[in-house]
């Protein structure tokens, strides 16, 4: 077993499907918080000057869905068959188009960005959330509302939706109140045993 | 041997690489290349409104990364090994980084949106291309310069990067010159007898 070293901000965002992972499949892990002062003399160490960075016995891996694969793939949460693994990527990509668009409202509600709330849920949080919301409730209930996105097991996607929707949830109540069955499908996989150990010990953070 | 249909746009765009990777492997596909006036009566039959789609034996995968990786996997160009496979995922993510970036001043270059194009070209083209290729540039090196991005063979990577550079060119001529690691990948590419024929004999689009 090589030993794994996931370094990040002390927050979940772009490192907590990572974490997860990595517990779910009982893998000891160091989980190394950078603080911001920490940050500036690190960066230039790191390969594409950004966090998350994974060391795979210390060799470096940058990019938060380039980690989540590699570490799906390594423990099994990456789909049953090869169609299944396609599909877990698309509706990944999918999100990260989502969340391109929605984060300018993410960075106001998480402090790193001035700006009016009430306009930006209007103008930015409500389209960005009607263009891609209504594909995952449609692929919940296609996908027969068994508690996941894609095939029959746990997969990094319903890891990554379910972490993004318990975030809005944190900061929007109600948000995403004409989204039932991805609301379901997120309270099934969030009740994984050892998900949900997880989510209950965890220190809260502000992102 | 399944049968692959490639639905996308004229264009090379999203949906280059993977013609490439059937063209290199001699998988026979059908290259369905959508006008854009039939394309809004075909929006709604495609999983997220969007192209590329590759069709399986009739089944639909969207997402141009998601079909790339799936095809590279079916045909052996995502690696050796799975930390080389997770370096060619973090490229490839950077380079949708980098398009996504570039995209407002795509737009006014192209003419499909109204701008100053000149200032865009300034603000924020020529700083997407030096944060983004000053990447690349380092990962080939560190690669040791062989004419792939990661390890010793042909990765998607390496075609997704060498086509995406003839749209730049196009707009940006010589913008390669401080980046001839990169270089080397895009002439080793163009070079393959395959590809090099498919170059010579596809349609000519401008991306």
């Amino acid at each position: 077993m090589p030993s794994f070293k996931l370094f990040y901000f002390d927050g979940r965002a772009r490192a907590e499907v990572a974490r997860q992972i990595l517990h779910l499949a009982d893998i000891p892990f160091e989980d190394v918080r950078v603080s911001y002062h920490d940050w500036p003399p690190m960066k230039p160490t790191t390969p594409f000057g950004q966090l998350p960075v994974l060391e795979v016995d210390g060799e470096q891996l940058p990019t938060s869905y380039a980690i989540f694969r590699y570490l799906a793939k390594e423990f099994g949460f990456n789909g049953q068959t090869a169609f299944e693994t396609a599909w877990v990527d698309a509706l990944a990509d999918q999100h990260a188009d989502y969340f391109n668009e929605i984060k300018p409202l993410f960075f106001v509600l998480w402090g790193f960005a001035q700006g009016d709330r009430t306009t930006m849920v209007k103008e930015i949080g409500a389209p960005a959330r009607d263009k891609y919301f209504p594909l995952l409730e449609k692929i919940a209930k296609d996908n027969g509302l068994n508690g996941h996105f894609v095939g029959e097991s746990l997969t990094w996607v319903d890891l990554l939706i379910a972490e993004h929707v318990g975030t809005v949830h944190q900061h929007l109540p109600g948000f995403l109140s004409a989204y039932p069955n991805v609301i379901k499908t997120v309270n099934k996989i969030n009740s994984t045993p050892r998900l949900k150990e997880w989510i209950e010990k965890r220190e809260p953070t502000a992102f | 041997m399944p049968s692959y249909k490639l639905n996308y746009f004229d264009a090379r765009g999203l949906g280059e690489v993977s013609r490439q990777i059937f063209i290199l492997s001699g998988t026979p596909y059908e290259d369905n290349r959508i006008p854009r006036d039939q394309w809004p009566a075909l929006k709604d039959k495609t999983p997220f409104g969007t192209l590329p789609v590759l069709e399986v034996d009739g089944k639909q995968i969207p997402q141009s990364l998601a079909i790339a990786r799936y095809l590279a996997k079916e045909f052996g160009f995502y690696g050796k090994t799975p930390f080389e496979a997770a370096w060619v995922d973090a490229l490839a993510d950077q380079v949708k980084d980098f398009l996504a970036e570039m995209r407002p001043y795509f737009a006014v270059a192209m003419g499909m949106v109204e701008g100053d194009k000149e200032k865009l070209k300034a603000e924020v083209a020529l700083p997407a291309i030096e944060k983004h290729f000053g990447l690349l540039e380092k990962a080939a090196k560190n690669n040791g310069n062989n004419g792939h991005f990661v390890g010793s063979s042909l990765t998607f990577v390496d075609l997704l990067i060498a086509d995406f550079i003839n749209s730049v060119e196009g707009l940006v001529p010589g913008f390669t010159a401080p980046y001839p690691a990169v270089s080397a990948v895009k002439t080793k590419i163009d070079n393959l007898p395959k590809i090099k024929e498919w170059i010579e004999k596809r349609p000519k689009t401008v991306t």
